[in-house]
């Protein structure tokens, strides 16, 4: 299987090329650049699982493939010279993503086939292009084998993000939302890219993985007690491993980065599922399990990467619940869910964060997918409230979106309970002997009720009831590309869970932990970029209520007590023949909820109410006080001239009498300094 | 018996101070073109005074250079002249002042 | 003999050009400007210098001729190419191939003599890379400026006079203290210099320094010197506060212009920056002034884009944001690290190619719509997809996105300026200057938002249609050397280091 290595590179290039034939031709093609695309993705997919079962097989590769620059730097530990390359890491963690990335794709583009190609859009190449470009920006993030060349594409994946979300760029929402998602991010990637800068001269090298990786360089800096940049090496691991957060936190939209995203549904809806489920948000989270080896020598770090996700979990499941248009419901829920995969991560459960991931994008990809059915079967409405009654009309719409509504609510035994319920499980064992982690645990738990809540309230409006309007009477009828890839879907959101079934390992001792070993390296794997090695590093002291099994058992009782409540009520409220709308019960509360906590007035006022005029300021700073200064010169000295040229006054006996005063004067200055007149 | 080299000087001297005078006291433009004439004069009779008195020929040589400067800016001189009087009927020199900026 | 090839064929070709009718002008320079190029790259491919071209590497196409002795100092016609020169010389025969076709639309009124003029400017843009004996290189400096007034001055727009001659007389008189100020220095040297040839003053200078001038001390007048040639050429840069000519300068000249102006001259103030201010001095001299600079620089940066976002018309934000770009060169200068100076004279490449192909943009988009004004127009990627495409790809460019030179550029110097030794609170800097790319984005997405997406809508009365070919074919071949450099930096960034690591060598003597 080892040869089957030497295809790697071609998993980002088969879409690169879909990318250019989309662009170049696309006109011409029949569907527009959509086959090609199809191909690239099917061949991506193809040589995904390929890598998977060579990874299976007892493989890994980690190869340096191009050299980028290469020059003399010494870093803070006295490494000489570095290099900037582009090279490939295929592991556990990135064959994993390979396929889960390769498969959305691969479904997206197929979807969009009825989604988009069957409704007539125009700039259809420029649609196929983008989805290209950002397939191959994901998967060459995915497999990168440095810090580098993930940057690159993780800010490529921001540019794609930015042509699709503003595709329909002659409306003036989409545009708006475009730029708001790029700024954002690109704010956070700020921080990323000091970063990036940070750990190169740090350690001299951006590796992910081996013992010339920047996360080994790390440890032995703190081993030794090294002192960089002024701190001292653990200091200075936290620092620089948050400042890469902040990449993390503006991609995979946590608080307080998260307002691009619910204006992110500006884009098709494909798109959304594409970003949401394997790419541009993924690619965050993604990124602190690629270097969770870094996080894992800074406590303060994880700390930090749970008690947020932990605060964003809770604060946008609130926000989901009051949402009225089908996708904002689901973008709530994205930001919800990627707060548990940093939860997850951040009380140390790498298997358990990963879990989350690979779950989440199938069923977050078949929430998505289902609603852009939903939206063509509603003659593009998107308004829950417009809906009803759609479960008869459109059968295998209803039945895998409730697969992917009931993954997503955390009910057993659909996937996403076991991922959810194992986070879960872990900050709680954490949380009870570190009583931040008991916090953010608190209230990821909590959000357990309100995703119950928001999911079912979706899945009833929508699909419940009585049909409020004239297209949920007559919906418009769906094509074969857009049942399929939510089938396919629909089964994974279903049994995908079993990857994983902790819980059942921990009170019957059956192996059902096929996740755990594989990212644990069993089958194959880099020294030091194991779920061993990581928990090695990051050893949390956890604690027990009674015995491993009672603990399990209270809590995944109280996260399955949890979300049968919330979809419980959701059935009290919305499941009824003519539901009708709560929100004015709510009062005040409602009214915050609603606008989203204010976090966008601040941030726009940030922008528009600060930065804007501030530059202005400057601006007028620039006009009147420099460059008035430099007209003041100017002014000056054209006014000293008008009085100097006063002096030629035209006549030539004058200035033949300034001739000889100007030479008599002359003459006594030089006789006097000559000695004449002492 | 040969005069004295500060008599030259002074004739010179004397000569030059008429042309200046000349020149700061007329408004003629034909009495400041010869008032010119004088002081170029002046410079000769110095010129070629020195030349007698070091007994070489250089102060000579340059006296005739004088004077075919004299004669080419007499002619420059005398034209401009003719212009100034044909543009402003007058060959007074404090008329013309438009050309000054 | 190539450089001078290169050279009298634009020389030549200007005059040729100048006599040639107006209706054949332009296809007439173009063909022209295409020897120079197609000779530079030949060069760049047989280039087999090394080392830098003060600190006595081995020069490429090396040629020096006696030209004229004043007093003790003999000054020779000397030019050669090293790993820093030559890439800029490649960036300028190239970039005035393609301002020259990319005036074809926009220039229909004594075309002669504007092509004329374009290439007898960049005659002298080369001479000023190549020139290595210093009157040589200040006749060049001081010529660029002649053929660059009447491109403002005659072509221009409604204020042209006034921007001309701003830009003029403000980069005259700052070349004037520069001048005086090196000629301080050479007489400062005396006897230890017999010529005016500037790797004979460099290794006088690295070799002890002046004994004194005028009355002032080695050390002082060294130091003095400094300062005097950092606000000369800093002025040419510009850096903040020196930099109010070039918005003006930029808004008025027309397109053509506009590319040179920001491609080439403003690389000859970093260029000569690097060449005399950083190569010439001991570190020790440099050395109180360092954090000064880059105070200088980070304020250049932010306070750039700050302008930039203010803006409304195109072209002032292009030009705002040449003096951001600008910045993050001096920071890398400053820096002192091989990846700091490479970076930064990386930059000048790259900033070269993308701030020529914005102006290309957004002239061509004037063209069809005869504003420039963001608030008058909307949606223009609906009439011109191909020309606003191209806009977007550069401004991406200019905001850094990776895989694009931009990118390359600014990583390499942020890189070196976080790790430098030279610099004192280096990261902290460093951080500061880094925060330009967020504004950066922040304004050029503002602008593209306003102007290019959302329904269509223009304020004037002209007929848009899509820009003809020969107006999108340069900015395809600028967008593909965008992408080439930002994917393979190697491409020149190996000849630069080469040349670069003399300098902080020879920095500590």
């Amino acid at each position: 299987m080892e040869g089957v290595f030497n295809y790697a590179p071609a998993i980002a290039v088969f879409p690169l090329v879909a990318f250019v034939v989309a662009l170049a031709f696309g006109n011409y093609l029949p569907k527009k650049g959509a086959i090609p695309g199809i191909i690239a993705t099917g061949g991506s997919l193809l040589l995904s699982a390929l890598m998977l079962a060579a990874v299976a097989s007892g493989e890994v590769y980690h190869e340096t493939l191009y050299e980028w620059a290469i020059g003399d730097a010494t870093s803070a530990t006295d490494v000489t010279g570095i290099e900037f390359t582009f090279g490939i890491l295929i592991d556990p963690l990135a064959a994993l993503m390979l396929v889960i990335v390769s498969l959305v794709a691969f479904l997206v583009h197929v979807f969009s086939l009825g989604y988009m190609n069957a409704e007539g859009e125009t700039g259809l190449p420029r649609y196929y292009a983008g989805l290209g470009l950002f397939t191959f920006s994901m998967l060459a993030f995915v497999y990168a084998d440095n810090l580098l060349m993930a940057f690159m594409f993780f800010e490529l994946v921001g540019l794609c993000s930015f042509l699709l979300i503003g595709f329909w760029f002659r409306t003036k929402s989409a545009p708006s939302a475009a730029k708001k998602a790029f700024l954002v991010t690109r704010f956070g990637d700020y921080f990323f890219l000091v970063g990036v800068v940070a750990i190169a001269a740090t350690f001299g090298t951006l590796q992910f993985a081996g013992d010339d990786s920047f996360v080994a360089a790390a440890q032995t800096a703190i081993d030794d007690g090294t002192t960089l940049f002024g701190f001292d090496a653990q200091t200075w691991v936290t620092i620089t491993g948050l400042l890469v957060l902040g990449g993390v936190l503006g991609k995979s939209a946590q608080f307080p980065f998260h307002t691009w995203l619910p204006d992110a549904m500006e884009g098709p809806t494909t798109v959304s599922a594409l970003i949401h489920a394997a790419t541009m948000v993924a690619a965050g989270v993604y990124l602190v399990a690629r270097m969770f080896g870094y996080y894992a020598l800074s406590p303060t770090a994880l700390a930090i990467i749970a008690f947020v996700g932990g605060f964003t979990a809770l604060f946008a499941a609130t926000m989901g619940v009051v949402k009225d248009d089908i996708k904002q419901v689901l973008a709530y829920s994205t930001i919800s869910q990627y707060g548990y995969m940093m939860l997850g991560l951040g009380v140390g459960g790498y298997v358990a964060g990963v879990f989350h991931l690979m779950n989440h994008a199938f069923f977050k990809a078949l929430l998505f997918l289902g609603a852009g059915s939903v939206i063509v079967l509603m003659h593009h409405e998107q308004d829950m409230w417009k809906m009803g009654g759609l479960k008869e009309k459109a059968p295998v719409t209803y039945w895998t979106f409730l697969a992917g509504a009931l993954a997503l609510a955390g009910i057993i035994p659909f996937s996403g309970f076991w991922s959810k319920d194992e986070i879960l499980y872990d900050a709680f064992i954490v949380g009870l002997e570190e009583p931040i982690i008991l916090a953010a645990y608190a209230m990821g738990l909590v959000a357990v009720f309100f995703t119950g809540f928001y999911t079912f309230r979706m899945v009833f409006l929508t699909f419940h009831g009585e049909p409020r309007s004239d297209a949920a009477e007559d919906p418009h009828p769906i094509g074969w590309s857009i049942k399929a890839p939510l089938i396919v879907l629909g089964v994974l959101a279903v049994v995908a869970g079993a990857a994983n079934l902790a819980p059942v390992y921990k009170l019957t001792g059956l192996e059902f932990t096929f996740l755990e070993s594989w990212l644990d390296g069993e089958y194959g794997a880099i020294e030091g970029v194991t779920y061993g090695a990581y928990a090695e590093l990051a050893h949390y002291d956890s604690g027990f209520i009674g015995t491993e099994e009672t603990t399990v058992l209270i809590a995944a009782g109280l996260s399955l007590l949890l979300a049968f409540s919330g979809a419980g009520a959701a059935w009290k409220l919305y499941n009824v023949p003519e539901p009708v709308v709560y929100r004015d019960r709510l009062g005040r509360i409602g009214d915050v909820v609603e606008a989203n906590y204010y976090q966008d007035e601040y941030q726009v006022w940030l922008a528009e109410g600060l930065t804007l005029p501030l530059s202005r300021a400057a601006d007028r700073f620039d006009q009147t006080a420099i460059d008035g200064a430099v007209d003041g010169v100017s002014t000056a000295s054209l006014f000293g001239s008008d009085r100097m040229k006063r002096l030629q006054t035209g006549i030539v006996t004058n200035y033949a009498a300034l001739i000889v005063t100007g030479f008599i004067v002359l003459l006594l200055v030089l006789g006097y300094a000559g000695g004449w007149f002492i | 018996m040969t005069v004295a080299i500060e008599y030259y000087v002074l004739l010179s001297m004397a000569l030059f101070c008429i042309g200046l005078f000349g020149i700061l006291t007329r408004r003629n433009a034909l009495m400041f073109l010869m008032s010119v004439e004088l002081m170029l004069n002046a410079a000769n009779i110095n010129l070629i005074a020195f030349a007698f008195y070091h007994g070489n020929l250089t102060g000579q040589v340059f006296g005739l250079f004088v004077m075919a400067l004299a004669a080419a800016e007499v002619a420059v001189g005398l034209g401009i002249i003719l212009v100034l009087y044909r543009n402003f009927r007058d060959v007074d020199v404090t008329v013309p002042t438009t050309m000054r900026w | 003999m190539m450089i001078e090839a290169l050279i009298g064929v634009a020389l030549i070709g200007a005059l040729v050009t100048f006599l040639a009718p107006n209706r054949i002008a332009g296809k007439l320079a173009f063909a022209i400007s295409l020897i120079p190029a197609a000779l530079s790259l030949w060069m760049f491919a047989t280039f087999d210098g090394s080392g830098n071209a003060l600190l006595g590497g081995e020069l490429a196409f090396e040629s020096q001729a006696e030209w004229i002795q004043f007093g003790a100092y003999a000054i020779s016609w000397f030019v050669g190419l090293d790993g820093i020169s030559l890439p800029l010389v490649v960036l300028t025969t190239i970039l005035v191939s393609l301002a020259i076709v990319s005036s074809w639309t926009p220039i229909d009124d004594r075309e002669s003599q504007f092509y004329g003029l374009v290439l007898f400017i960049e005659a002298n843009l080369i001479g000023v890379f190549v020139a290595l004996d210093f009157f040589l290189w200040f006749i060049f400096w001081e010529a660029v400026l002649i053929p660059m007034y009447l491109l403002i001055g005659i072509w221009g727009g409604p204020r042209r006079k006034y921007a001309a001659i701003k830009f003029f007389v403000y980069t005259n008189v700052a070349s004037l203290l520069m001048f005086g100020a090196f000629i301080a220095l050479v007489f400062g040297l005396g006897d230890a210099v017999t010529s005016f040839a500037l790797p004979e003053i460099t290794a006088a200078m690295l070799d002890g320094g002046p004994d004194g001038f005028f009355g002032v001390g080695g050390t002082t007048l060294m130091s003095a010197v400094f300062v005097a040639m950092f606000i000369g050429f800093a002025v040419k840069v510009p850096v903040v506060p020196f930099h109010t000519w070039l918005p003006d300068a930029h808004v008025e000249a027309p397109t053509p212009a506009s590319v040179l102006l920001a491609g080439i001259l403003l690389k000859m103030g970093t260029y000569a920056l690097l060449r005399f201010n950083f190569t010439m001095f001991p570190t020790d001299v440099i050395e109180p002034f360092v954090v000064p600079i880059a105070v200088i620089a980070v304020i250049s940066v932010i306070y750039g884009a700050m302008l930039a976002l203010a803006q409304t018309d195109l072209k002032r934000i292009v030009a705002y944001s040449s003096v951001s770009s600008m910045g993050y060169v001096i920071l890398g200068l400053i820096a002192f690290t091989q990846f700091g100076v490479g970076g930064a004279t990386f930059q000048m490449v790259s900033h070269g190619l993308i701030s020529g192909l914005m102006f290309m943009a957004v002239g061509v988009i004037y063209n069809a719509t005869h504003t420039r004004m963001v608030t008058d127009m909307s949606g223009m990627a609906d009439r011109m997809p191909v020309a606003v495409g191209i806009l977007i790809a550069g401004a991406f460019g200019y905001m850094g996105l990776p895989l694009m030179s931009g990118f390359a550029a600014e990583y390499f110097i942020f890189f070196g300026a976080f790790g430098s030794e030279f610099l004192e609170y280096a990261p902290i800097f460093t951080a500061l200057a880094m925060f330009g790319i967020v504004v950066v984005a922040g304004y050029l997405l503002f602008a593209m938002q306003r102007a290019v997406f959302g329904p269509y809508n223009l304020e004037t009365d002209y007929d848009v249609r899509r820009a003809p070919l020969h107006d999108v074919a340069p900015m395809f071949v600028l967008l593909g050397l965008i992408i080439a450099l930002g994917v393979a930096p190697d491409l020149i960034f190996e000849m630069i280091t080469d040349a670069v690591d003399p300098i902080l060598e020879g920095g500590e003597l």
